[in-house]
């Protein structure tokens, strides 16, 4: 039997002496990443959902009847040599009643009342960062072709807020989550070696190096923490999926993240396990091992 | 062999363990370490084991200083001891075999050679066709000689026990002693804590006597008494375990030994 086997046998043998102990760790660890990586996702569904209410027409310009279409087009054509415009459109007057009848359809009332030549000519404007939604509202406001400019600006900067104290909460949710897992597999490990003191204190006697005796839980560890971890990207993937089928027809709201996010943070995931699981029990041993 | 110079161990709360401890054990020595509980034999052993640091003085083991050998070089020095207790240290979930294939496993040994190895360390004991058992299936001094085999399968130069006959009645220990002294005939230096009174006078090899943590006595083929205290606790073996307890113990007649003053009482047997 090679020197690797025989530590990886030790590492399994001792896994399968303390069974609770070690399902109590991988159960934390389970909990603790699920609740990290839900955070993460529901954070990405929020950014997801926030991004794609942002796309779309930032800043509507209307004209003043008394200026020629010229003229109108000319102002097009100014604001769409801007920086921060990303694209602009022309909606003349027959392109506002059209719209106009679109939207209030179901009301004929209305239509049948309001005159076509009082809806204004339009330029809807596309920013290449909705941030940017102030600088041309203050700069077409003396226009004189200008009759107003509308925005949804402020609406944004309120969602942008939200969205960034969920992020921070998200991320730190994660983070504290992370943490707690690794002092939980610190405390698997410790019970462990207690478990195995006498066996611990003949290996030293007996001149073992302290890497030999180290190495078994350390494996002992990073499995407990990967195992844990796995579970809790299944489960996650699992609700990503059952969320994901209840996502309505119109799209007007996202409820999937997309797989590249779920692979990518997937395997940090399990990566983080392994890793939080060695940390753990490196933390874990190091009373222990003092010659 | 092994070479202490002017040795002090103070441990935490000032009490002093051993006080300028000077020994010189040759290669292929044997020699009994005796005195009461709490004189110091077990600091000894520890020290020499590098359990322990001292608070003064060098020791040397095998040519090696090791009074400020760093953590990482301590698994080597321990190869080159074989250790044997009072309380066996046997793993109650292994077998015989396992058990003394333990020592050579942690050291990488492949698996061929163990075998090999166990198998003839156990010859050594009389213990061959026990291998199957398991510790508690065994007598005591069947316990204590898987545990002698386990510290010598690896042939170490230097054996150390700490009362290696300390649970075991009289006739037990004999076995006990004679597979000491067959080891030690192959070469190896033994260094050997004990209260037992018999085992020192029947073997007749150095005798080192501690009190409070000096050496009171170093002498070539002595007894476990000095000459002179014979007023000393005849029946001290077994009395305690062998707890540090330098400052409490209450010393026998201490004031009248004198090291190596002793001549030798009679004719060796």
């Amino acid at each position: 039997m090679s020197r690797a086997a025989y530590l990886v046998l030790q590492a399994f043998t001792s896994l399968r002496r303390n069974a609770l102990v070690v399902l109590a760790a991988i159960l934390a660890v389970f909990v603790s990443l699920t609740l990290a990586f839900g955070a993460l996702v529901v954070n990405e569904l929020f950014q997801v959902n926030t991004t794609r209410w942002q796309e779309g027409v930032h800043v509507v310009v209307f004209m003043k009847d008394d200026v020629s279409q010229a003229a109108q087009l000319d102002l097009q054509r100014e604001i769409q040599s801007w920086d921060e415009v990303e694209e602009t459109s022309y909606c003349d007057k027959t392109c506002a009643w059209l719209e106009f009848k679109e939207m209030f359809a179901d009301q004929p009332a209305l239509l049948e009342e309001t005159d076509a030549s009082i809806l204004p000519a339009s330029v809807r404007i596309k920013l290449t960062d909705v941030n940017y939604y102030r600088d041309i509202t203050f700069r077409l406001l003396d226009n004189s072709a200008v009759r107003k400019t509308v925005t949804a600006g402020d609406r944004f900067d309120q969602l942008s807020n939200i969205s960034n104290i969920l992020n921070a909460l998200g991320l730190s949710l994660a983070i504290l989550l992370g943490a707690a897992s690794v002092v939980l597999i610190a405390n698997t490990i410790r019970m462990a070696i207690y478990a195995r003191r006498d066996e611990v204190s003949i290996m030293k006697l007996v001149g073992a190096s302290n890497w030999f005796i180290r190495i078994p839980f350390l494996l002992e560890g990073m499995l407990q923490g990967f195992v844990g971890a796995a579970l809790a990207v299944a489960a996650v993937w699992a609700g990503h999926s059952f969320l994901a089928g209840l996502e309505p027809e119109d799209f007007l709201i996202r409820l999937s993240v997309g797989y590249d996010f779920l692979v990518r943070w997937g395997v940090l995931i399990l990566l983080f396990g392994a890793v939080a699981g060695i940390v753990g029990s490196g933390l874990g041993l190091r009373r222990f091992l003092k010659v | 062999m092994i070479l202490l110079e002017d040795v002090t161990k103070v441990y935490e709360g000032g009490i002093v363990a051993l006080r300028d401890v000077n020994l010189d054990v040759q290669k292929g020595e044997f020699v009994f370490l005796v005195g009461p509980s709490g004189s110091g034999k077990s600091t000894l052993i520890r020290l020499m084991l590098r359990e322990e640091g001292t608070t003064r003085g060098n020791i040397w083991v095998a040519g090696k200083d090791i009074t400020n050998m760093p953590g990482w070089k301590v698994p080597n020095l321990r190869r080159s001891m074989g250790t044997v207790f009072q309380d066996f240290k046997l793993l109650p979930n292994r077998t015989v075999s396992e058990n003394v294939a333990f020592a050579l496993e942690v050291l990488g040994r492949p698996k061929t050679v163990i075998n090999r190895q166990v198998a003839q360390v156990l010859e050594l004991v009389g213990l061959a066709t026990k291998g199957d058992r398991y510790p508690l299936q065994l007598s005591g001094g069947e316990q204590q000689r898987v545990s002698v085999a386990r510290a010598f399968v690896n042939r170490p130069p230097i054996l150390l026990a700490d009362e290696p006959t300390g649970n075991l009645d009289p006739a037990t220990s004999v076995g006990i002693m004679r597979i000491l002294d067959r080891i030690n005939r192959t070469g190896t230096t033994v260094l050997m804590a004990t209260h037992d009174h018999a085992i020192v006078d029947a073997m007749r090899r150095r005798v080192v006597q501690l009190e409070r943590g000096r050496v009171v006595r170093d002498q070539s083929r002595g007894r476990y008494e000095s000459f002179r205290s014979d007023e000393d606790e005849p029946q001290a073996k077994k009395a305690a375990p062998p707890v540090e307890q330098p400052s409490v113990q209450p010393p026998p007649a201490s004031e009248d030994l004198e090291p190596a003053a002793v001549p030798e009482p009679e004719p060796s047997t």
